[in-house]
């Protein structure tokens, strides 16, 4: 795989040649527990080409990256933060730690372990879109954050790292919008180094079938509506909707990361299994 | 969650006072990448205190730190009498595991919090406000004070003298004269009883 690094500042563009990317991406099994064939995922609802997906995904970053902090706090009433929380806790990270915070976006768990893995340790926040990156870097350096933070811009399937390079990492809210879930988990894990953990912060599916209702009405109904009034994109926020269902449940992603290597898989259901942290080692 | 909404509420309580602190951060930069865990018998889960970029950050991960406080809330109370740290260690009311240095400081940081409520205050809303609410506050504490003093007055009144549920001090001491005679005429009593025995015996 060719892998071109340009230096931009403190950003890093990895640029990844796209029909290498093509070839691994077609040698790749897709065994996500969906009907889709081997060329063609989900794009919320959907049925796209699998090359398709990634153009899909990025226009709807794109769009959302500038109101995408203030529409996290509204679309969950502020309890992203205790749940970015708990993944920190669980993350176990000291100081003079590497953390990957994978789909980064803006940045709201590099802000925290930077502060935790102190001057010895580094923080490499990852997204492959740019617009969210850019939002990311800016609050960051906008909040002093700089000495131990570093900015790439990747695609979690083609992790452009080295083997065994982290401690831990995280992806949060991300792996749903991954074209290819199993290989970007086998990627994650390539990067890891023995004793590392992976995290996984993702909506799932509700425990209760009472709350599942109040959930899909919320998200059919009410959410595409706030980002329309809000974010002034309806559609995107349709798609998020429509993507969180369209993503595996806990005990699916459970397996999926054990098939990937990991090992001691466990997930961890947050407010009525909304969302699950699912945490698996690398020995 | 919980857990993680106490430490969320924990950390900006303390990082608001430090930033309040006449002295400032400095007595923080000896704590530089420390981690002191307290674990409290009142909670299910540990509470971490990892300093930073001049900031305390406050996890419920205890994997890792450089001292740990195993105790209750009752007890970190009585520590605030020094010579009660050994005692309380001998009863296992509390162990403490790692480097004793990190909590003393600690410690020592929360015992010189020196803020200067006022002056903060009058940065936000004015001087004359402040002076204002300063006064209204101090009169306030002032009522507050008398009042408690006075329900208590009046509670203990009504419960000793109207209701009788309880006893006076002076009723007490002389509960306790009227026992204490008791017991020894009892006591009399029962040697008198052992003498005549013994010459019931010696006669037989």
């Amino acid at each position: 795989m060719l892998i071109n690094p340009i230096k931009w500042g403190k950003l890093t563009i990895i640029l990844v040649n796209s029909e290498t990317m093509m070839s691994a991406h077609d040698q790749n099994h897709q065994t996500n527990n969906d009907n889709s064939d081997e060329n063609t995922t989900h794009f919320g609802f959907q049925t796209v080409e699998k090359n398709e997906k990634e153009s899909k995904v990025a226009s709807v970053f794109h769009s959302v990256a500038q109101q995408y902090d203030v529409m996290n706090d509204l679309m969950s009433f502020g309890i992203h933060r205790l749940w970015k929380r708990f993944t920190i806790d669980a993350s176990g990270v000291r100081p003079g730690n590497k953390v990957l915070d994978l789909a980064g976006g803006t940045g709201d768990l590099t802000a925290k372990f930077s502060q935790l893995v102190g001057r010895e340790g580094k923080v490499i926040l990852a997204d492959i879109n740019s617009s969210m990156l850019n939002v990311g870097r800016d609050k960051l350096r906008d909040r002093g954050l700089v000495q131990n933070i570093e900015y790439v811009q990747a695609n979690a399937q083609y992790l452009p790292f080295e083997d065994n390079t982290f401690d831990v990492i995280t992806i949060a809210f991300g792996l749903r919008n991954v074209t290819d879930k199993d290989m970007a988990l086998r990627s994650m894990y390539r990067v890891l180094k023995p004793g590392g953990r992976l995290l996984v912060l993702e909506f799932s599916k509700p425990e209760h079938e009472l709350v599942n209702k109040a959930y899909d009405f919320y998200s059919f109904n009410i959410l595409p509506k706030m980002g329309e009034l809000v974010a002034k994109d309806g559609d995107s926020y349709q798609y998020l909707a429509e993507s969180i269902r369209m993503h595996p449940d806990q005990e699916t992603l459970k397996a999926m990361m054990d098939t990937a290597g990991f090992e001691q898989t466990s997930f961890k259901n947050l407010t009525g299994g909304v969302v699950a942290l699912h945490k698996g080692y690398k020995f | 969650m919980f857990a993680q909404a106490l430490s969320a509420v924990i950390e900006t309580l303390i990082n608001q006072f430090l930033k309040y602190n006449l002295s400032g951060t400095q007595a923080l930069k000896p704590l530089s990448e420390k981690t002191l865990t307290v674990k409290l018998a009142e909670l299910p889960f540990a509470l971490s205190f990892s300093v930073s970029d001049e900031k305390i950050h406050v996890t419920t991960n205890d994997e890792h730190s450089d001292c740990c406080i195993i105790t209750s809330i009752k007890t970190l109370v009585e520590l605030k009498k020094e010579q009660q740290l050994t005692d309380l260690i001998k009863n296992d009311k509390l162990d403490i595991q790692g480097d004793l240095k990190v909590a003393q400081h600690f410690a020592n940081i929360a015992e010189t919090l020196d803020i200067d409520w006022q002056s903060e205050l009058a940065k936000r809303i004015g001087d004359i406000p402040t002076y204002k609410l300063g006064k209204i506050g101090a009169k306030l504490l002032k009522k507050l004070n008398f009042a408690t003093t006075q329900i208590q007055a009046d509670a203990s009144e009504w419960l000793v003298h109207e209701k009788r549920l309880l006893v006076t001090a002076a009723e007490i001491v002389s509960f306790s004269l009227d026992v204490e005679r008791a017991e020894q005429k009892a006591s009399a009593l029962s040697q008198r009883i052992d003498e005549l025995i013994n010459q019931q015996t010696k006669l037989s």
